[in-house]
């Protein structure tokens, strides 16, 4: 999987979050923008009111990094497939979803319930395929026929957030047989080549049923897929009048589906353009859930510097030939932040060479390195020559999920995690809180943006930001407090979520302060603090007069599985008395020096 | 029909004011006043200064210059008191006779650009320009419910008096965003003439204070309280400026019961709550810790806002005992309750210069020091350099150099003197593979910490055996290489490019 700016000098083969120069940076921000814009018009008839939502939220003027492409004389395309009966519209389904959005901001309701459209396609016994954001926070899922009434009850088998791809079934096997009976699933055929036609087909706004549109393949390229807002895939350009409500349904070629319709601009940025998930994504969506479980992309996780400069190749010793990528740093959490140092030189990658400007040769095709970690699964292997220290190594590395840089990621299908205490609103710092919120604070800026690339879940898995206060008598004077980030609590470390309720309930208090709860921000002098008797008869006065039906939802964030990251965190007994030796020992740790002797693993 | 032309005037900070307004029914019998008595007409000059501020995003250059015209108020001794920013950046100062339009180059005899004030004075000593003019005293003793005079020429010379009324004293931001003084707030209608930098504010014939900004619609001005002009000239009298002092504290208020009950500061009045301590401040070394609670400050009691009771002003910040009330050298008393326990702390006042913090938080008359080597072109990091990327810089600047200087501790830490970092890279031979780095902090060159651009210089001076320079960095892409021959032979062809000098270290 490739995510981050494909940019023309510096192979990012994971999402480089720290700005690694301006013009990038830059880029990357409108870029951003443009797929969140993008993300407000998904191919889905999404409920209005999260579209109105959405549009809000965004700068309508932001101009995505969308290059005009030159106009140039290009032969009108072949008309394959001119007869659209032969099209298997049995096999193409309208997805009708209800949902209902977690409201971050106010994260004990319910939130908010709407409903959608798309479409989806029968792949196999029982099996559709539609796009994830079509059936994410998701009620009820129905499935419905063309030429068929009834709507039947769906749910969802696997979902794949980072590709945009989820796999449906309808709930009652026996309606199933009996209503696609004699329905041939449809057949995945290739990539289609550039300028030849294709055919959408889906159930878009404008009309209740089957709609089937024609297009020419225009572009097949690495794009960001904004569901999730920080995937890159490849992707195929089509100019058909792909909409809203395209959304899962398959673009046919020659009656084999070439794509799922997924995204677009809106009509004022780029028109008549649309983007299809082309079948290399499709089928490895398929093969990877064949055993019943999605175990998602796997990510070397490691940055690299274009080795153009001469100097770089007197400096490591390299022969001048044109050959190499240098390894700026491999993550720790990565599968390769115990194997590659900062200075390795990458020769090759599973047998292709790889060029210094991180392009490497597959099937005839130049095409950026990280296409060959794209096409593995977990726990596949891939195969690197290294140059360090003037000579040659093999190195093989088992490919695992690179979990840090999911903070920057919409999440879905989740109730937002809280803790409510006496007005004081906690909640772990992700995507979906930050657009809630609308936080500016430089700390919480902070840790959003380097919490990945500098390392920053090492000491704080999850990033706790007191995110209102809802005012009373017990708290009135803490409402400036709102959006730092919390550091200690009681004199316990705040690292989860679950450490603000332990170190509120649980037998934790500051020394000499046993009467109070006192809560110290970073980069805060003035602790909060409230008395305890205050607090515990605040606490019932405020859910009631703030209609709060429950004070927490605590799950145990993912990146705690990653083996072997956090074993210095869950001794609670060391957080009392923390000497200062301990600080600075923990401080190195998270330093990037420190990476050779933090990743024994 | 002045009102209007008005709007912009005064409002901001800078009071740059080209127009000339016609006067109605405003006769000054100058002819009348003894000769000794100051007047606008006899104790003003005008003052022409040319300034030309330094780009921080290229640093070897400097801006178109701009014109920018005040008045000055005439001291003895043949010194003009004009306000900092009239003259900040300037590449040449002229004094112009307010009737005889005579002129005669000046020069900065001395200034505060914290306090905003600047004495000049011819720089031909035998100019017989200010011989007729009468010098102002200054006053110190402007007090809320005084009415004042602010002074301005006529074109033609006559002088204009207009009276203001000044509400209340308070402590405010002058010219820098990050030093606050004393000043008076005033009311009354003021009226814009072709000077509009350093407008004398008089009290019985004296200067009680100089105008700082005027709000067209509230018609309120703002002025430099005399106090703070008295110490400055105090200050330059006694030979080396020294300058106000700080105390280098961050602090919050006590309001909320239940902080005060934390504090064990219940039952007693008053109080500020120290949030931080700056490193090597005056409080730092007389042991004042966050945490503690000032309770006085020289024997006046601080209240749970931060004020005191000021004998003429009434309620004032605290730190006018600091900043305005205090010298460099001065020992002050502070009191604090620190764990429960009242403790009284001697603090020496000492001043620390922009120049002694890790981000210089103003640079002026000197341009930003840099280093360029074969094209990559080295900077340390000031707050000039981060407001240079416009008015959202704090969101529109690169990130990690605005949270550097929102946190400068962790690089304090590390013995850093100045943020030195890779602030763009030009297209060369020698940055080959660099052209898209920029805003990259530096670790060390060749293996030597770079804490300041001199080490950086040094540094460059030592390239390994085989000619080449290694830089590294805190962030991606961590290292890269230069060679040295060429990044010279590169440097040597940027001087025929136009960039004149390849560093500027002081």
């Amino acid at each position: 999987m490739l995510r981050g700016v494909p940019a023309s000098l510096f192979n990012v083969l994971f999402y480089p979050h720290e700005p690694l120069n301006d013009r990038m940076r830059n880029s990357r921000l409108s870029l951003s923008l443009a797929v969140a814009f993008v993300s407000g018009l998904l191919w889905s008839s999404m409920p209005t009111s999260t579209l109105a939502q959405k549009q809000n939220s965004e700068s309508p003027n932001a101009t995505p990094a969308q290059s005009v492409e030159p106009v140039v004389d290009i032969p009108p395309p072949p008309s394959e497939q001119a007869d659209v009966s032969e099209i298997n519209f049995g096999a193409i389904v309208r997805v009708e979803v209800d949902t209902k959005q977690p409201n971050y901001r106010v994260p004990w309701n319910i939130g908010g319930m709407g409903n959608g459209v798309g479409t989806g396609f029968l792949v196999g016994d029982n099996r559709f395929v539609t796009n994830a954001h079509v059936v994410s926070n998701n009620r009820l899922i129905y499935i419905k026929k063309t030429n068929d009434p009834r709507p039947y009850k769906a749910r969802v088998v696997n979902v794949a957030h980072d590709c945009d791809l989820a796999l449906l079934e309808i709930e009652n096997s026996t309606e199933f047989k009996t209503a696609f009976s004699g329905v041939e699933p449809l057949v995945i055929g290739d990539i289609p080549k550039l300028n030849t036609t294709v055919i959408a087909v889906g159930y878009p706004i404008g009309g209740e049923r089957i709609s089937v549109t024609r297009g020419v393949v225009s572009r097949i390229d690495f794009r960001p897929y904004s569901h999730s807002g920080v995937d890159f895939h490849l992707t195929i350009q089509v100019d058909a009048a792909i909409n809203p409500g395209n959304s899962g349904g398959p673009v046919l070629q020659d009656n084999k589906v070439v794509g799922v319709a997924f995204q677009g601009y809106s009509g004022a940025v780029a028109q008549n353009t649309g983007y299809m998930i082309p079948v290399p994504v499709v089928e490895r969506f398929l093969k990877d859930t064949a055993d019943g479980t999605y175990d998602h992309y796997v990510d070397l996780a490691t940055q690299t510097l274009n080795v153009l400069n001469p100097a770089q190749r007197i400096a490591l010793s390299l022969p001048n030939d044109d050959v190499g990528v240098m390894v700026t740093e491999a993550d720790p959490a990565g599968p390769a932040g115990s194997i590659l140092k900062t200075g390795d030189v990458l020769l090759s990658i599973d047998g292709h060479v790889i060029a210094s400007d991180g392009f490497i040769e597959i099937e005839g095709e130049r095409v950026n390195l990280n296409e060959i970690i794209e096409r593995k699964f977990a726990g596949d292997m891939v195969a690197l020559e290294i140059w360090r220290d003037g000579a040659r190594q093999d190195l093989k590395i088992e490919l695992e999920r690179f979990l840090p840089y999911l903070i920057q990621a919409n999440t879905y299908d989740k109730q937002p995690d809280f803790v409510l205490f006496a007005g004081l609103q906690f909640q772990p710092l992700d995507r979906n809180l930050m657009a809630a919120h609308n936080i500016s604070d430089l700390q919480v800026r902070y840790f959003y943006s380097y919490y990945s690339s500098e390392g920053l879940y090492r000491e704080r898995p999850e990033v706790i930001i007191l995110t209102a206060v809802l005012p009373d008598s017990a708290n009135t004077y803490l409402q400036p407090y709102v959006h730092k980030v919390i550091d200690t609590i009681n004199g316990k470390k705040i690292r989860v979520l679950q450490d603000v309720w332990d170190a509120l309930h649980g037998d934790f208090s500051e020394k000499g302060h046993e009467d109070f709860h006192v809560i110290r921000c970073l980069g805060e002098g003035r602790p909060l603090v409230m008395e305890r008797a205050t607090a515990r008869e605040a606490h019932d006065r405020i859910m009631a007069k703030y209609n709060v039906n429950f004070d927490n939802h605590i799950e145990v964030p993912e990146i705690l599985s990653v083996e072997g990251l956090f074993d210095d965190i869950d001794d609670d007994a060391s957080d009392k008395d923390d000497t200062k030796e301990k600080k600075q020992e923990k401080s190195a740790k998270s330093a990037p020096e420190a990476i050779k002797s933090a990743s024994a693993r | 029909m002045m009102k209007s032309s008005f709007t912009s005037f005064f409002a901001g900070r800078s009071f740059l004011l080209a127009s000339v307004l016609v006067l109605f029914g405003l006769l000054v019998p100058a002819g009348l006043r003894a000769q000794e008595k100051p007047s606008p007409e006899k104790s003003l000059v005008r003052v022409n200064a040319t300034l030309q501020s330094y780009n921080f995003l290229r640093p070897w250059e400097k801006s178109a210059p701009t014109p920018r015209r005040g008045l000055g108020a005439v001291l003895s001794g043949n010194r003009v008191l004009v306000t900092g920013e009239l003259i900040v950046n300037s590449t040449y100062i002229e004094l112009e006779h307010p009737s005889t339009g005579e002129k005669t180059p000046a020069r900065i005899v001395g200034h505060d650009y914290e306090a905003n004030l600047a004495v000049l004075a011819p720089i031909d000593e035998s100019s017989k320009l200010m011989d007729e003019l009468v010098p102002l005293e200054v006053d110190t003793s402007v007090a809320p419910k005084d009415t004042v005079e602010v002074w301005q020429v006529e074109d033609n010379g006559d002088g204009v008096i207009t009276k203001v009324d000044v509400q209340r004293a308070a402590v405010n931001q002058y010219f820098i965003d990050s030093a606050v003084f004393l000043v008076y707030q005033s009311i009354g209608s003021l009226q814009a003439r072709a000077n509009s930098f350093t407008l004398p504010v008089i009290k019985d014939g004296k200067l009680g204070g100089m105008l700082l900004s005027y709000n067209a619609k509230e018609q309120i001005s703002q002025v430099l309280a005399g106090p703070i002009i008295q110490a400055f000239l105090d200050d330059l009298a006694e030979g080396e400026y020294q300058g106000f002092p700080n105390l280098g504290i961050g602090f919050e208020q006590t309001l909320d019961d239940q902080l005060r009950r934390f504090a064990r500061i219940d039952g007693k009045e008053g109080g500020i709550f120290v949030t931080n301590v700056q490193k090597n401040s005056s409080a730092d070394k007389a042991g004042l810790e966050s945490g503690d609670v000032i309770m006085a400050i020289g024997g006046h009691a601080i209240d749970s806002r931060g004020n005191y009771v000021h004998p003429t002003y009434g309620k004032l910040n605290f730190s006018h005992l600091v900043r305005g009330n205090a010298k460099v050298g001065d020992k002050i008393k502070i009191a604090i309750i620190r764990n429960g326990e009242p403790q009284d702390i001697d603090v020496t006042l000492e001043r620390k210069e922009p120049n002694d913090y890790l981000i210089d938080a103003y640079m002026f008359d000197r341009g930003p020091r840099y280093l360029i080597m074969g094209g990559l072109i080295f900077q340390e990091l000031t707050l000039p350099y981060l407001e240079s990327w416009g008015e959202n810089w704090d969101t529109r600047a690169p990130f990690k150099l605005v949270h550097a200087n929102a946190h400068p501790e962790q690089y304090e830490d590390e013995g850093r003197e100045k943020l030195v970092f890779l602030s763009q890279v030009l297209r060369t031979p020698s940055t080959l593979g660099y052209e898209e780095l920029n805003s990259v902090i530096l670790s060390k060159v060749n293996g030597q910490a770079i804490n300041n651009l001199k080490d950086l210089s040094k540094a460059f001076t030592m390239p390994d055996e085989k000619g080449i320079h290694k830089i590294e960095f805190t962030d991606f892409p961590r290292v890269i290489y230069i060679e040295d021959r060429t990044s010279r032979a590169v440097n040597q062809q940027l001087v025929q490019y136009g960039i004149s000098q390849m560093e500027k270290l002081d």
